[in-house]
């Protein structure tokens, strides 16, 4: 690494080697663009050292363990031991595996690595600081900048995080031992992943919301269904509560809870896991040198071309604003770059498809029934319940359903919402029927494999159609 | 705040209107609701209002020109701030100083996907190839009709949609391409070969479809010609150069295989067609022009061609003449006529038909049907709107009746009087050209004997009313003259038999020669 304050120049330069930043510096590299991305920490980012890989692997792990132990209705009587260490290190591997090959895949493709943290020092530069003490910095010249730095997680007044009593997701996911207790502050889906894993680790969890259900962005009876199961995995909610402050006691803590009427209560626990959402990362960037501002939420907003109010800079991934998901900011990473380039490429999706990892987990795609209504559409909606798919039962998983809403008059599909086991993987299908204009006839014409959890998809459909074959058509 | 504002509906189920005059230029200051634009649709002209408290900025249609529903056609300043708009082009220039890896088209795609018009509830359902080749081609996805199911956009809509707002007749043509060989030139057909079917060396290139943009573009510059050596172009296109008796290696193209210039038919046809404009262009500058006007057609011209149409090739059509003696209806019509006068209303023959014809049609019912195709369905109307058919400046137009059977001859001839002067002044509006259940058009008004007039679909019958004249008749056994008039009903032989026609005109006779049998009638 260079040393001392040298300038170097670069046609995009990309700060934040996440799933935007990558994506957006590998398609920079495949479109022949000089291409250099900046990355303070790790590449891959928050998704693949943090956030959705880690915590799938620890999902997938603890079910490995919870299943076995909870199988005697299959004749399997087992107590696994879970050494949580050795998970971590599991995990870790995973983890290690994707973000070389990460950067393997950014250098093939020729890109210009450079590791430190950026901020931006004037129209077309930016000043990247190394890491370590007498690292130095440099200076790079950019023709345009794409800003993809991310989020962190948020913090609530009085629970700053401290690794130790005070944890986000991103401890939570490097625990070298099972908590005997957990209160986990939030009821969305990281909070939710995170309970279900450590309820299954056999932590006793509290869950407290200061709304009045779990998942509040989703539907009733789709975030129900994971609320069923997750009490019957022991894990206790409280809801209409906010966490208002924590003290140490014993080898523990006691967290106090608030609600709005001011009545307060008191959980101990080992930990506290607070889960309450994401910011955007932009406070580090200096955006005053190129005359960039944020809105009130700290994110930079942007148009369909994935462009800041600034000609030749861009913002993509969780900076350019909701929904906070890695393929949303792997689709504008690649946009913004091919605008750059030239091509005409523009974010033009129907939607943004989203998976839950809970038990069942939940997929959704488009609209939900009361949004297509409210756009204007008179609807028509299947139900497939997962108890009435042969596979699921295979699985010993039937609860949940799959539900497509669709367009009554042209039948065209408008969106669908999953919950089941692999509700992440079968919300696929549904959103290539959304982002194609595929009709109801579409998909049901469709051959499904037998027996699959994908058929109840078709099912769902058909039943849209009043032709369902294994429900009663209502 | 600057405020776009696109072509409205301006009827029901208009899809474009022809701008017939701006009534504000450039820079006027406007008020809300002051009518800003004349607009022409298939039936009527309609002011178009301004939206806004403002000024004029910009306005993006002529007059005269055809533009689609949703299609911005002015932009208006609102008031308190003026001049915004200098800042947009800039968009465009980003694209220019980004060019670091491809060519041309793109700039255009940026700027006309940004002005990207919603659709009802703001969803175009398209695949993202089709999406992304309305970018490319910077056409409106929004405003395409799509062929698909329920009006989903294919890729070849959107080609379409594009090849016809450029006005290149291109053939975009489904099947691949035949496989390209390689020439010398286009003279070299018997370079040492075997092989006279291709006609050439017959060393097979790589192939494939043309990219849209390539073609489009060559068609763009068909008019100038190329001096190449050698050419290469599939041995149809090669047989399409001769037959047009075009030199293929003179056909420009900015296509290439294997670094070989490469010629499509479209590119030979544009190329034929520019070279015979031009001749043609020659000739009449030689011969002194033999004189042609072309003159659009569109509007209310191109309505009455699509109904005519439509009408003709899907009804059936069948015509039944007869004559009629009038003259006891020429007498009674002499003598009301003067009462009505008095009433300041113009009593003609046509509320005396209209009359007869809805005793006639209660009698008859299948006449004053429709048929629901799709549902399989005869659906006889228990209402009687009559239309009638107006000779207008801009073509015929049949303004309608409402309940004829309700209202007596002086309402009727009131109101008919007043529908036709506002088809000639154009002034009606669509609702009241539309409902009708069956037409009669007076031909006799301007002269001649019989008719087959066209059914005005999806009505299924019409009548023609030829001109009343003296001739001979026989009555008791003597030559007398008398006033008479001929009748032409033409039906849908679909929902009516000729036996009915023959029927109902009989009935609608017996009423015109005996008019006071009317008052029998309500």
């Amino acid at each position: 690494m260079v040393v001392g304050d040298v300038t170097t120049g670069t046609d995009v330069l990309i700060i934040g080697a996440g799933p935007g930043g990558y994506v957006a510096a590998i398609r920079a590299g495949q479109l022949d663009l000089d291409v250099t991305l900046v990355e303070k920490e790790a590449y891959g980012g928050t998704c693949l050292n943090h956030g959705c890989i880690p915590s799938k692997a620890l999902i997938s792990a603890t079910d490995v363990a919870h299943d076995a132990s909870t199988a005697e209705e299959m004749g399997i009587h087992a107590d696994p031991a879970v050494d949580l260490a050795g998970m971590v290190s599991w995990k870790d591997d995973v983890v290690e595996q994707l973000t070389s090959g990460v950067e393997k895949l950014c250098k093939a493709n020729g890109v210009n690595l450079v590791e430190g943290r950026a901020e931006f020092a004037g129209e077309n530069t930016v000043r990247v600081a190394h890491a370590g003490e007498g690292q130095g910095s440099e200076t790079i010249e950019f023709e345009h900048a794409i800003v993809a730095t991310g989020s962190r997680p948020m913090e609530i007044p009085n629970f700053e995080f401290d690794g130790e009593h005070i944890i986000s997701s991103r401890e939570a996911l490097a625990l070298d031992a099972v908590p005997e207790s957990l209160v986990v502050v939030g009821a969305g889906y990281i909070g939710m992943e995170l309970s279900t894993v450590f309820a299954k680790l056999g932590t006793d969890v509290t869950v407290v919301e200061m709304l009045d259900s779990v998942l509040p962005a989703y539907e009733d009876d789709v975030a129900r269904v994971v609320k069923n199961r997750a009490e019957e995995l022991g894990i206790d909610f409280y809801f209409g509560e906010g966490a208002s402050e924590w003290e140490e006691s014993g080898d523990g803590i006691t967290v106090k809870t608030e609600t709005e009427d001011g009545d307060i209560s008191e959980f101990g626990a080992e930990k506290a896991l607070v889960a309450v959402g994401r910011e955007p990362v932009t406070d580090t960037l200096n955006l005053d040198a190129i005359g960039l501002a944020t809105d009130e939420g700290g994110f930079l907003e942007t148009d369909d071309r994935a462009r800041t109010d600034v000609e030749n800079v861009f913002a993509v991934g969780d900076v350019a604003g909701e929904p906070m998901l890695a393929h949303k900011g792997m689709k504008e990473g690649e946009v913004a770059v091919e605008v750059i380039a030239g091509e005409p490429s523009a974010l033009d999706y129907q939607s943004v498809p989203a998976a839950v990892f809970t038990d069942p987990e939940i997929g959704t795609v488009g609209m939900t029934e009361e949004e297509a209504e409210e756009a204007g559409f008179s609807t028509v909606v299947g139900e497939m319940p997962m108890r009435a798919s042969g596979r699921a039962l295979t699985l010993g998983e039937s609860d949940g359903f799959v539900r497509v809403v669709a367009d009554d008059d042209a039948g065209f599909i408008l969106g669908a919402q999953i919950v089941a086991p692999e509700a992440s993987e079968m919300i696929a299908e549904l959103g290539l029927a959304v982002e194609m204009g595929a009709t109801l006839e579409d998909v049901a014409a469709t051959i499904h494999t037998h027996p699959t959890l994908g058929e109840a998809v078709m099912e769902a459909v058909e039943n849209a159609r009043d032709r369902a074959i294994h429900t009663l058509n209502r | 705040m600057v405020r776009e504002f696109e072509l409205p509906d301006v009827g029901e189920g208009v899809a474009e209107g022809e701008i017939v005059d701006w009534l504000v230029e450039e820079g006027d200051a406007v008020e809300e609701d002051q009518p800003v634009a004349e607009v022409e649709t298939d039936k009527a002209v309609v002011d178009v209002p301004s939206p806004v408290d403002g000024s004029v900025q910009e306005i993006h249609a002529e007059a005269g020109e055809m533009v689609p529903v949703g299609t911005v056609i002015i932009t208006f300043a609102e008031e308190g701030d003026e001049a915004t708009s200098t800042e947009e082009p800039t968009e465009t220039d980003a694209t220019t100083e980004e060019s670091a890896a491809t060519g041309d088209v793109e700039t255009t795609a940026e700027g006309t996907a940004d002005e990207e018009t919603p659709t009802a509830s703001g969803r175009v359902f398209a695949a993202p190839s089709a999406r992304r080749l309305a970018r490319e081609l910077g056409v409106d996805i929004g405003s395409i009709d799509g062929s698909g199911p329920g009006g989903r956009v294919s890729e070849h809509d959107v080609q379409a949609a594009a090849d016809d707002a450029t006005g290149t007749d291109e053939e975009e043509s489904d099947s691949p391409e035949p496989a390209a060989t390689r020439v010398e030139d286009s003279s070299g057909a018997n370079a040492g070969s075997t092989d006279s079917a291709g006609g050439g060396a017959a060393q097979t290139s790589s192939t494939g479809q043309p990219s849209a943009s390539g073609s489009a573009s060559s068609g763009a510059m068909a008019g100038e010609s190329a001096d190449r050596e050698r050419t290469l172009a599939a041995p149809a296109t090669r047989k399409l150069a001769e037959d047009s008796g075009i030199d293929i290696d003179a056909v420009p193209t900015d296509e290439e295989r294997d670094g070989e210039a490469f010629v499509t038919p479209a590119a030979v046809e544009s190329y034929a067609e520019a070279q015979q404009a031009a001749q043609d262009a020659d000739r009449k500058a030689l011969a002194g022009a033999r004189d042609e006007e072309r003159i659009p057609y569109r509007g209310v011209r191109r309505t009455i061609g699509q109904q005519m149409a439509e009408s003709k090739y899907t009804a059936p059509h069948v015509t039944h003449h007869d004559e009629v003696d009038v003259t006891a209806l020429v007498e009674a019509r002499t003598d009301l006529k003067e009462l009505a006068d008095e009433q300041e209303i113009s009593l003609s023959y046509m509320p005396f038909v209209m009359k007869a014809c809805v005793a006639a049609l209660r009698e008859f019912p299948m006449v004053n049907s429709m048929l629901d195709e799709e549902a399989e369905e005869i659906v006889q109307k228990k209402y009687y709107n009559i239309g009638v058919a107006t000779a207008t400046d801009a073509g015929l137009m049949v303004p309608v009746v409402e309940d004829a059977d309700r209202k007596n001859m002086l309402q009727l001839a009131s109101e008919m009087n007043e529908l036709v002067e506002k088809a000639r002044e154009r002034t009606i509006s669509r609702d009241e050209m539309q409902g009708g259940t069956f037409t009669i058009t007076n031909v006799g008004a301007i002269g001649g004997e019989y008719a087959t007039p066209i059914v005005n679909h999806p009505e299924v019958a019409i009548l023609a009313l030829g001109a009343i004249k003296e001739k001979p008749r026989v009555v008791d056994g003597e030559i007398v003259p008398r006033k008479v008039m001929t009748l032409s009903l033409s039906i849908d032989h679909r929902v009516i038999d000729g036996a009915i026609a023959a029927q109902f005109t009989n009935r609608v006779e017996e009423f015109l020669q005996n008019p006071q049998r009317l008052l029998l009638e309500a």
